[in-house]
C-alpha cells in the first residue's frame, strides 16, 4: 500500500472518537502488520511479561517466550528478580527449558559454561583446552547473561525489550498517582488465586473489551444485576491507561458473613469504589478495597493469546474458601468475556469492516487504546521512513 | 580412571545425581597423576559443585587455581 495512504488510514483511527474508525482488520490477522504494530506498542513500551509471583523464592526461575523471544526470570538469592535472554553467550544454546529452582548456578547443559544467579558468567570449562578454564581472550566480564530492561509494579514484571523507553515510573507516572492509595503490600493468593484462559484472538481485543462499561448489561447480566451501566464512568488517559470505574462495588461475602479484610488507610471513595483499567500495552488491572487483580495478556500468536490473571489481598493468610470463591466468581466473568473477544476476531476476516464506528458516548476509553496503537505506529513507520 | 568408577560416573549422570557426581569425579582426580586428566575431572567436580550451591566448591575452585587451570577471583 502507498505510503501516504497507510498513514490516512492511521489518521481516521487517531481522529475525534466523533469521526474515528477503528484500527483495520491487518492489525488483527496480517502478520507483517502485526510484526511492525508489535515493535511500536510491546517492544518499545513497557510490556507486561508475567508476575513475579511465578519465581515466588530465591533461585526460582521460569523460562517464557515474549514476542518469540526466550526470556528467563530469575529471583536471585537477594531477592531480586531480573529477566534475562535465555541463552548461553557461548553457543546461544537455551539455558533453562522448564520451571526450576537454581540452588547456585544456572549451568548450559551443552559445554557447561556456568552464570550466576544475578547473571554473572563465573565458570568456563575446559575453554583454554581440557582442564584449563580460563583463556586470555575471554573476558567473563564481558559476558554476562544479557539482561532485559525490567520493571515490577503490583508485582507485574514488565519488559522494555527495546531498552530506550522513557523509565517506567516516569511513562507511568499518572496511574501511580491516581492508585497511590493502592500503594502497599499485595499477596498473592497463592494457587487456588491464579488460571488462564487460553483465548483465540488477538491480544489487543481483550484490551478493547476490557476497557469499557458499554458491554457490561450484555455480556455479564449476572454484574448488571447491582452494578448497573449509569453506575460506571469512563477512566481516560490517553496515550497511558483507559478503563472503567464504578461507584458500586459490593464486597464478596463468605456463608458466616466474613469479607477480605481491606488495604489500610483507604479514603472513603474506596468504601463502594472500584476501578479497573488496561495499562497499555498489555495488562488489564482491577482494584477495590479488599483485593486486586492483574490480567497479563500473552501475545502468542495474531490470533491467540493467553490471558494470565492472578489474584492479590491485602493480607498473605485469607480465608481458603472465600478465596476460592472469589477465583471462581472472577473466572467466571472473565470466561463471559470470550465469546466477544473471539467473535471480533473471526469478524476481521470480512474484508467489509473498516475498522468499526464507535459510539462517542461509550467508547471512549476503548477508542484511546486505539488511538494510542495508531499513533505508536504511525511515529515508527515516520522514523523508519525518514532514514 | 578404575573401570568401576567409570561405571558409577556413569549411573550418577543417567540418574542426574549431582552429589554422586561432585564426589565421583573428585575422586577420579585424586586417582589421576597430577596433569591434564587430574585438572579435568577435578573441573567436573567444580562445575556440579557449582550448579549445586554445594559448600565444596569454594575449596574445589581454589585447588583449580592452585594447579593453574582456574583464575584466581
Amino acid at each position: 500500500m502507498p505510503k501516504d495512504q497507510r498513514r490516512n488510514i492511521l489518521d481516521a483511527v487517531s481522529a475525534p472518537i466523533e469521526l474515528a474508525r477503528g484500527l483495520p482488520n491487518a492489525h488483527y490477522t496480517d502478520p507483517d502488520t502485526i510484526a511492525e504494530e508489535s515493535e511500536a506498542v510491546l517492544s518499545r513500551a513497557w510490556a507486561a511479561l508475567a508476575v513475579a509471583a511465578d519465581v515466588p523464592e530465591p533461585g526460582d526461575c521460569k523460562p517464557l517466550e515474549f514476542l518469540g523471544q526466550p526470556v528467563l526470570m530469575l529471583r536471585d538469592k537477594d531477592d531480586t528478580v531480573r529477566v534475562f535472554q535465555n541463552i548461553c553467550r557461548h553457543r546461544g544454546m537455551i539455558l533453562v527449558d522448564a520451571p526450576r529452582k537454581i540452588e547456585g548456578a544456572i549451568r548450559c547443559p551443552y559445554h557447561s559454561w556456568c552464570y550466576a544467579r544475578d547473571g554473572r558468567l563465573v565458570s568456563t570449562p575446559h575453554v583454554g583446552g581440557p582442564g584449563q578454564n580460563s583463556h586470555p581472550d575471554l573476558d567473563r566480564a564481558t559476558l554476562g547473561l544479557i539482561e532485559i530492561r525490567s520493571h515490577i509494579w503490583r508485582d507485574v514484571v514488565f519488559v522494555n525489550l527495546s531498552g530506550d523507553a522513557p523509565p517506567f515510573q516516569e511513562t507511568h507516572a499518572d496511574i501511580l498517582n491516581r492508585w497511590k492509595e493502592m500503594e502497599q503490600p499485595l499477596h498473592h493468593g497463592g494457587s487456588d488465586s491464579q488460571f488462564m484462559l487460553q483465548v483465540d484472538t488477538n491480544w489487543k481485543l481483550a484490551v478493547e473489551n476490557y476497557c469499557e462499561s458499554y458491554h457490561l448489561p450484555w455480556v455479564h447480566p449476572g454484574l448488571n444485576s447491582y452494578s448497573r451501566l449509569e453506575d460506571h464512568y469512563h477512566i481516560e488517559n490517553p496515550g497511558n491507561y483507559s478503563g472503567q470505574g464504578t461507584h458500586v462495588y459490593r464486597q464478596l461475602t463468605g456463608d458466616d458473613g466474613q469479607v477480605f479484610p481491606d488495604f489500610e488507610g483507604l479514603g472513603d471513595f474506596w468504601d463502594e469504589g472500584a476501578e479497573y483499567i488496561a495499562l497499555y500495552p498489555n495488562v488489564l488491572l482491577g482494584v477495590q478495597r479488599d483485593h486486586a487483580f492483574a490480567i497479563v495478556l500473552e501475545p502468542v500468536a495474531h490470533n491467540r493469546t493467553r490471558e494470565h490473571v492472578h489474584l492479590y489481598y491485602a493480607q498473605p493468610d485469607i480465608d481458603p474458601v472465600l478465596r476460592r470463591k472469589n477465583a471462581a466468581q472472577w473466572k467466571e466473568v472473565f470466561a463471559e468475556d470470550v465469546f466477544v473477544v473471539e467473535g471480533m476476531q473471526k469478524g476481521r476476516a470480512a474484508p467489509g469492516f473498516d475498522g468499526g464506528r464507535f459510539s462517542p458516548a461509550m467508547d471512549g476509553p476503548t477508542h484511546l487504546f486505539h488511538a494510542w496503537v495508531a499513533e505508536k505506529v504511525a511515529a515508527l513507520r515516520a522514523e523508519k521512513d525518514a532514514l | 580412571m578404575p573401570s568401576d568408577l567409570d561405571a558409577r560416573l556413569l549411573a550418577a549422570h543417567a540418574a542426574g545425581d549431582r552429589p554422586a557426581l561432585i564426589a565421583l569425579y573428585l575422586e577420579a582426580s585424586e586417582a589421576s597423576e597430577p596433569g591434564i586428566a587430574c585438572r579435568f575431572y577435578l573441573t567436573h567436580a567444580y562445575i556440579y559443585a557449582l550448579e549445586a550451591g554445594s559448600d565444596e566448591a569454594p575449596a574445589l575452585r581454589a585447588a583449580l587455581v592452585a594447579m593453574g587451570a582456574e583464575t584466581p577471583e
